[in-house]
């Protein structure tokens, strides 16, 4: 009955669709909240939606993951590995601009007691 | 009463706002959408066989990309730096809540266990799905985990500092017997043959610099995750 969604361009279409739908609540969440950890939740949430997107893009379901043996070295049914690589170098540094910008949110609301950016004005005066 | 008090003005503008956004890229996205992505990656996965290495992602992350993960394990230090600066407190861990008798017997019986998986993740890198990043993460939850149970638990600051030391320098150093011996950068010296593939001693450098990676993310991220909740009570 589902058959139809095996196929790579349904399965694009689908994988574009969605995470362009959780970019989406990423990016609202960006605008409308003022609250800094959940501006930076927002932007985490942004983050994994392109990386959904990456994977998603190169998903094929006859491919099998590219894991070679020393016996089957047939490499023309296998996924691409490249996109998976580029995706865990991209996870690993957003965790760490993710930290150090929690770690920043910190110590201002250390020094000041605030967390609404709206009140985030100490360099205009 | 004003209009802008009934009217959620900011919310409603925000949605809209970020609705125009995300259609014209989604239109721009499915216009364009490509029959098949060309990459490199049938090449690679053909010069993969070559490096005995079962794994392709983790060949195209440490042998063919080494230097890019070398950068990377450099930004993640430089976070891990920034935060340690940012929050650096002598306060002890005194988190409010108090955790339960149930966590604390069962982070104990589940601490090592954890820590096994981790290292077996981190050292079947090179024949299985994962590797040093996903192993090194694994084991920071087990510290994670002895943080948030156990008040008095410490990170040992002298082994965190002797790890990450080690795991760096040794990143370079093999990096550079590669360039003495074999002309190029983090080139593979050590034996590498396609029969071995699939074996636990394969590869070459490949699961020794995997390895090393791992040691090196799990000590950054436990270091990172106790500095966090240090700080997070006296605020």
């Amino acid at each position: 009955m589902f058959e139809f969604l095996n196929q790579p361009e349904v399965i694009k279409i689908i994988v574009t669709i969605g995470s362009m739908a959780l970019f989406f609540v990423g990016l609202f969440g960006l605008l409308t909240r003022k609250h800094i950890i959940k501006i930076f939740m927002s932007i985490a949430i942004m983050e994994s939606s392109l990386f959904l997107f990456f994977i998603g893009l190169t998903f094929n379901t006859n491919f099998i993951a590219p894991i070679l043996d020393n016996t089957h070295v047939n490499i023309s049914n296998m996924n691409d590995p490249i996109p998976h690589a580029m995706i865990l170098t991209a996870i690993v540094i957003g965790m760490a601009v993710l930290a150090l910008g929690v770690s920043f949110a910190i110590e201002y609301y250390k020094l000041t007691g605030k967390t609404n950016i709206d009140e985030m004005n100490e360099m205009k005066h | 009463m004003s209009l802008k008090r009934d009217l959620p003005t900011s919310t409603m503008s925000g949605f809209a706002l970020s609705g125009i956004l995300v259609l014209t890229l989604l239109n721009i996205l499915l216009q364009n959408m490509p029959n098949s992505i060309q990459t490199a990656g049938n090449e690679l996965l053909k010069l993969n066989a070559n490096e005995g290495v079962a794994n392709a992602v983790t060949a195209v992350v440490v042998y063919f990309r080494g230097f890019d993960t070398l950068g990377e394990i450099a930004v993640l230090f430089i976070a891990s730096l920034g935060l340690g600066l940012m929050l650096n407190s002598n306060t002890k861990c005194d988190i409010k809540a108090e955790s339960n008798f149930m966590l604390q017997t069962a982070s104990r019986l589940l601490f090592p266990i954890i820590l096994l998986f981790g290292i077996y993740v981190m050292i079947y890198g090179h024949l299985s799905p994962g590797g040093g990043f996903q192993g090194g993460v694994i084991i920071a939850s087990a510290v994670l985990l002895l943080l948030i149970s156990h008040k008095e638990f410490e990170v040992p600051h002298a082994v965190i500092i002797a790890l990450e030391t080690f795991a760096g320098v040794s990143y370079v150093l093999i990096g550079l017997v590669g360039l003495l011996v074999l002309d190029t950068f983090l080139g593979n010296f050590l034996p590498h043959d396609i029969s071995q593939m699939g074996l636990l001693l394969s590869g070459g450098i490949i699961p020794l610099i995997y390895i090393i990676v791992g040691i090196k993310v799990g000590s950054e991220m436990s270091m990172i995750a106790q500095n966090l909740i240090k700080r997070s009570n006296d605020v």
